[in-house]
């Protein structure tokens, strides 16, 4: 067998042309949301990136869709822009229609329908959208790019969500715990825990960090705060 | 009005100089023609009561459906062209479903009324996808349970949509609605505007009243769309009061 | 999918004060279907020394017994690399107490013999993902044996439950100086 490389030449060559175009970028971005009975926490970090290199470190990736509404979007940034904006202007249609503001259940079914709609070329995001019900009780729902739908109490999604989600499910659901009582956590426990899994997710996932930004949702309003991560 | 009958009343979307479109008013008109519809909304729930017309004792009754379920929370009564309401029957229908579809919840009432609405005016006579060539004949009462509690809407061929606390419809609307306002209080119960409404349509109907010419629905927070059987007619004719001017009823007391 | 998540598998080793702990679900499967729940992937090399070889569980068998021929540990990276245009589809996970001092010692290394060795955990296997979140939150340097139990046993657990094809039962190592203790964890079985 002779091991010698046969040289190639394209232009020469009577082989067809393959061109590609790959139109989705993984932005990377990871998101947490912890429900509690009167409250609900979302947080994002800002870092945008692609591969090796960040876009910026100050990328906010949580959109306000109505005063009890909050979406979390990690992945393909182009993507969570058109979905966003088509999101907001439903949002809008929908109050002038049916004179009321969506609530957080019909905003979550809609965000499926939409996702669903585009099955054959996918909005590439982790979605979490978060809100208050109609009882006022904080929820969480969480998609995949083709529209499942889940609704929990807690959920991480995005490029460390793998690495969070069982952290969560052992802190919040206290899953594995022995003689420990099933309580609803505090707002203050919901957001130490947001600021610990991330400071975590920083050191393993080189998608995830410079700082989160965190949404928290009560009928009194929306509070929002920055917490600062590591930065390499 | 007919007295102004003029070129103008050809062209559906034709405006005479006075500013009328003519063959919107002749559908008002149409509805005059049509069998009586009641709908009283009261803070129990919404009753519907209809008459319906059998012209030949060879007519199967139940064929004759004037009351329909739009959604589990949404009905409708109507009257005029019947063949017209099936149209916007589905229409309502085909919303409703792609209401909780989108959003996984129920349409309101007033939503429901604003779709069939969009599709009331869709009339022209040009080729471009007018879903008619002529305005519908058929005006709609809409009884339906959303978050604001039990309401009711009334349409008419011209799209336009009203809520009501009371409202008749059809050839007996004009001394039906009269009596409507005369009996119809805040405080009535379900059951007493139930008598009520049979009362007033067994004074302008010409036939007797009867089980099988008369068809009653309620719609209430427990037990939403719900259409009475024969036997419930019968029981709920019972109550009916022989006395000829609603003003004399006290249901209430009357009750056997 | 790669050849080393054709048969599923979790297994993390730690530090502690003069302990050590390797870890390592109880699942054998070929892809999603669960084939035995008693297949352990961990082994004794010596008094204090421990392997863990998660991967294909073909390679996994027969690196051990290659390794319990030339009962020489430190061969273990060399004869993986021997083999680097055909590997053995491991990931090995070595955790014990250095020879004479006793000094805690862990490692891991890829399937062609690239050493890892840091100053906390280790983790390998189709679960790994999970486990460097578990782990990179639970882990305290100084932990007494209780605690290093409980700390990795958790993260295993929790790592492997939101894994499909890793999981059903655990068993863990603490290893000491005068003692190694090995326990047997019940966890869901699904």
């Amino acid at each position: 067998m002779s091991l010698a490389v046969k040289p190639h030449y394209p232009d020469y060559s009577n082989a067809p042309i393959q061109r590609s175009f790959n139109p989705y970028a993984d932005n990377g971005g990871s998101v947490v949301a912890i429900a509690g009975d009167d409250f609900v926490i979302i947080g994002a970090d800002t870092r945008l990136s692609a591969g090796f290199s960040i876009y910026t470190r100050e990328q906010n990736k949580l959109f306000q869709l109505s005063p009890t509404t909050v979406l979390g979007c990690s992945g393909c940034w182009c993507d969570t822009l058109t979905l966003t904006r088509i999101l907001n202007s439903r949002m809008q249609m929908y109050q002038q229609e049916h004179n009321k503001i969506m609530s957080t259940e019909a905003c979550a079914q809609m965000l499926s329908t939409m996702l669903y709609y585009k099955r054959f070329f996918p909005y590439y995001i982790s979605n979490v959208l978060v809100g208050l019900d109609n009882n006022g009780k904080g929820c969480v729902y969480s998609y995949d790019p083709i529209g499942h739908c889940e609704k929990a109490t807690y959920r991480a999604g995005g490029s460390a969500g793998a690495l969070l989600q069982p952290l969560l499910d052992n802190q919040i659901g206290q899953k594995n715990m022995l003689n420990v009582k099933q309580e609803s956590v505090s707002q203050e426990k919901a957001l130490s825990i947001i600021k610990d899994v991330f400071i975590s997710a920083a050191e393993r996932d080189i998608y995830t960090g410079d700082s989160i930004q965190i949404k928290i949702i009560t009928k009194e309003g929306i509070k929002e705060e920055k917490f600062e991560l590591r930065k390499d | 009005m007919f007295l102004t009958r003029s070129e103008y009343d050809r062209g559906v979307n034709t405006f005479s100089p006075e500013g009328r479109l003519f063959q919107v008013e002749y559908a008002i008109e149409a509805i005059k023609l049509g069998s009586t519809a009641i709908g009283i909304c009261t803070s129990e729930g919404v009753v519907l009561a209809v008459e319906k017309r059998i012209t030949s004792p060879l007519m199967e009754p139940t064929t004759i459906e004037k009351i329909v379920e739009v959604d589990k929370h949404i009905g409708c009564a109507v009257s005029g062209l019947m063949a017209d309401s099936r149209t916007m029957i589905d229409r309502a229908r085909v919303e409703c479903q792609n209401h909780w579809f989108v959003y996984n919840e129920n349409m309101s009432v007033e939503s429901c009324a604003q779709a069939v609405s969009n599709l009331a005016i869709q009339f022209g006579d040009s080729d471009d996808g007018a879903a008619m060539s002529r305005p519908f004949g058929v005006a709609i009462l809409f009884a339906g349970i959303d978050e604001k509690g039990p309401q009711l809407y009334h349409m008419d061929p011209s799209g336009t949509f009203v809520q009501f606390d009371a409202k008749a419809i059809g050839s007996g609307s004009e001394g039906a609605q009269q009596s409507l306002q005369e009996v119809y209080h805040r405080s009535m119960t379900l059951e007493e505007a139930t008598i009520s409404a049979l009362t007033i349509l067994k004074q302008v109907m010409e036939e007797k009243l009867n089980s099988s010419n008369v068809e009653v629905m309620t719609m209430t927070p427990g037990n939403l769309f719900h259409m009475f059987t024969k036997e419930q007619v019968e029981e709920a004719l019972r109550n009916v009061c022989p006395v000829e001017h609603p003003l004399a009823l006290n249901v209430s007391k009357q009750r056997v | 999918m790669s050849i080393l998540a054709y048969n599923g598998g979790a297994m993390v080793a730690m530090k502690g004060e003069n302990c050590v702990s390797i870890a390592a679900d109880r699942r054998f499967g070929i892809q999603a279907q669960t084939v035995a729940t008693n297949f352990e992937k961990i082994f004794e090399m010596g008094p204090h020394l421990y392997v863990g070889l998660p991967g294909l569980a073909t390679d996994t068998q027969t690196v051990m017994e290659k390794l319990r021929f030339r009962k020489n540990f430190a061969m273990l990276s060399h004869m993986l690399y021997e083999k680097r245009f055909g590997p053995f589809f491991v990931e090995p996970v070595v955790a014990g107490l250095e020879p004479k001092t006793y000094e805690p010692f862990i490692c891991n290394m890829d399937l062609i013999g690239c050493i890892n060795q840091p100053k906390d955990f280790v983790v390998g296997g189709t679960a790994s993902a999970q486990l460097y979140g578990m782990c990179e939150a639970l882990w305290e340097p100084n932990l007494g044996p209780d605690d290093l139990f409980e700390t990795t046993s958790q993260a295993l657990i929790n790592a492997f439950d939101r894994d499909a094809i890793s999981g059903w039962g655990a068993t863990i190592y603490i290893i000491e100086k005068d003692k190694v203790t090995i326990k047997n964890l019940k966890t869901r079985m699904d």
